[in-house]
């Protein structure tokens, strides 16, 4: 494995460590700030795989995620936390408990997905055949980004959880498709629909219980 | 016949070389490490000595063993110091070539002994009677399930990097494979391990160093102990410190410029000292920037080194 490919698998690695970050988290201000440190690292891998692909595109793309994922989505999420802000969090979340089994979903998850439909794929950086094995990171993410859609109760966690999600189909995407240029557009159509959403429901409710919404 | 018998006292050197440097240098680093801290604290603090003089301070009281306490309290002290010194010779904490004992258990059975001495650590607590020990030994059980299994598959994650679980072996692979340390796996098990250690030596900001009962854990269960028996528990605390700060060092973080040929080994004296001054600023820094926190946090903390540690053992695996 060459210095890029590590770097490369090192900013994936970090990026679903930040998700345990985010899980990690009692106060909203810092789940959305563990967002913004993610899509900040997804950003980086972006640009380290556009420098070793020489590709304008990948830097395009690197730019938007920066911009539009990084800036905008935490900017408009966070002026929508009530109150103070700062002080909202949600209580008596087991964290130990939460994280243990975050570790558990999605390394069953993983190894199921991972074994079954990726491990024949092949994935190359810079010329150099690595296989797919770097798809274990946005795959984790993935299962991450359920995870705390499922554990917790309040919108802008749940939103949180969405955003992860997104952000894993962007490295996803990244490791498997060569012009990224419809991702460059879910992109844009991410941020507006996750704007608008967002907007509406946490204004609406700041707590969403399980199966609450289908009752008659 | 000669060159078998002087290589059989190189090696018997290199064994009680590195033994008396455990026992006796162990307890000068938490000197330094406290003396240092005050400094940041802009404290005169005590002096780098003082953990002898505690030590020489207890071995001269008379030892008090309380009413109904049983043999494992007045033995348990000894017996622990024994298994620090066995694994002061079984991992590579001065000479990075196997010496005498060096067989008789790998990372593993490092990890075991740990637990061992840990283990016979609470039931002497538990033996006491006293309710403070109790709370010691009840505070450790709840969080030893979580730091223990951080501690054997932080070595699983490190024997798959290696292929070997004999520490001298991936002390002396990642010298000479600097870009192993880069791996995934290696740098998040040094995490977890760097996390261990803060737990185990009781440097986490949750931990109170004193007898505040909110706050204590391993303090606790020294509560009844005193005179001899109290002196070598506080001995074979420093030494479990200087232990886990050489594995730290050797075999995760800093594996470089250890001498195993004779007599150049001796060199690893000062080499020693200088990596562990490394340590010792690096975990004065984290101790004293980091704001206390309470007492069950320690479960998040732990769960989170093991999250580390697990997450990419398995992402080892899978990523072959």
């Amino acid at each position: 494995m060459n210095a890029i490919e590590n770097i490369v698998f090192l900013s994936a690695a970090l990026a679903t460590v930040s998700g345990f970050y985010i899980q990690a988290q009692e106060y909203i201000r810092s789940m959305v700030r563990g967002q913004f440190i993610q899509s900040i690292l997804i950003a980086a891998t972006i640009f380290v795989l556009a420098y070793a692909e020489s590709s304008i595109d990948l830097v395009v793309l690197g730019l938007l995620v920066l911009v539009l994922r990084g800036y905008l989505i935490t900017e408009l999420l966070e002026r929508r936390i009530p109150g103070k802000g700062s002080d909202l969090r949600e209580k008596e979340i087991g964290i130990a408990s939460h994280l243990l089994l975050d570790l558990v979903f999605i390394m069953i998850g993983t190894f199921i997905i991972y074994s079954l439909v990726f491990s024949g794929i092949n994935f190359s950086i810079a010329g150099n055949i690595s296989g797919g094995t770097i798809l274990v990171f946005p795959l984790a993410l993935f299962f991450q980004g359920l995870f705390l859609i499922g554990s917790r109760n309040t919108t802008f966690s749940q939103i949180t959880g969405y955003i992860e999600e997104e952000n894993s189909l962007v490295l996803f995407a990244i490791f498997l498709i060569p012009v990224p240029l419809i991702i460059e557009a879910s992109v844009f159509l991410d941020v507006l629909a996750l704007v608008v959403i967002s907007s509406i429901v946490v204004l609406e409710k700041f707590t969403h219980n399980p199966l609450e919404e289908l009752r008659g | 016949m000669v060159v078998m018998l002087n290589g059989y006292v190189e090696t018997l050197m290199m064994t009680l070389s590195q033994y008396f440097f455990v026992v006796l240098t162990a307890p000068l680093y938490s000197g330094i490490l406290a003396k240092l801290k005050a400094m940041i604290e802009s404290r005169r603090g005590p002096s780098i000595f003082q953990p002898y003089r505690d030590i020489w301070k207890f071995l001269r009281k008379e030892t008090l063993i309380p009413r109904g306490s049983g043999f494992i309290f007045r033995y348990g002290p000894y017996v622990i110091f024994g298994i620090y010194s066995l694994i002061a010779l079984i991992v590579p904490i001065l000479v990075p070539v196997p010496i005498f004992f060096t067989a008789s258990a790998d990372f593993l059975g490092g990890a075991i002994l740990f637990s061992l001495a840990a283990f016979i650590k609470i039931a002497s607590s538990l033996e006491s009677g006293s309710n403070f020990m109790s709370l010691g030994a009840v505070r450790t059980a709840s969080f030893i399930f979580l730091s223990e299994g951080t501690l054997i598959t932080v070595f699983f994650a490190v024997s798959l990097i290696t292929k070997t679980n004999n520490p001298y072996v991936t002390n002396n692979f990642l010298s000479a494979n600097p870009f192993q340390s880069l791996t995934l796996e290696h740098i998040f098990a040094t995490l977890a391990f760097f996390m261990l250690f803060f737990y185990e030596t009781g440097k986490l900001p949750l931990e109170s160093p004193g007898l505040a009962e909110l706050g204590m854990i391993e303090e606790g269960m020294n509560y009844e102990y005193s005179g001899r028996l109290l002196a070598i528990n506080k001995w074979s605390g420093h030494m479990k410190q200087y232990i886990l700060g050489s594995i730290l060092l050797n075999v995760f973080l800093f594996p470089w410029f250890l001498q195993s040929s004779f007599p150049y080994f001796l060199l690893d004296i000062p080499i020693m000292f200088l990596k562990w001054m490394l340590l010792i600023v690096i975990v004065a820094v984290i101790e004293t920037t980091l704001a206390k926190m309470r007492l069950f946090r320690i479960l998040d903390y732990l769960a989170t080194a093991f999250t580390f540690s697990i997450l990419f053992l398995a992402f080892g695996v899978l990523l072959g």
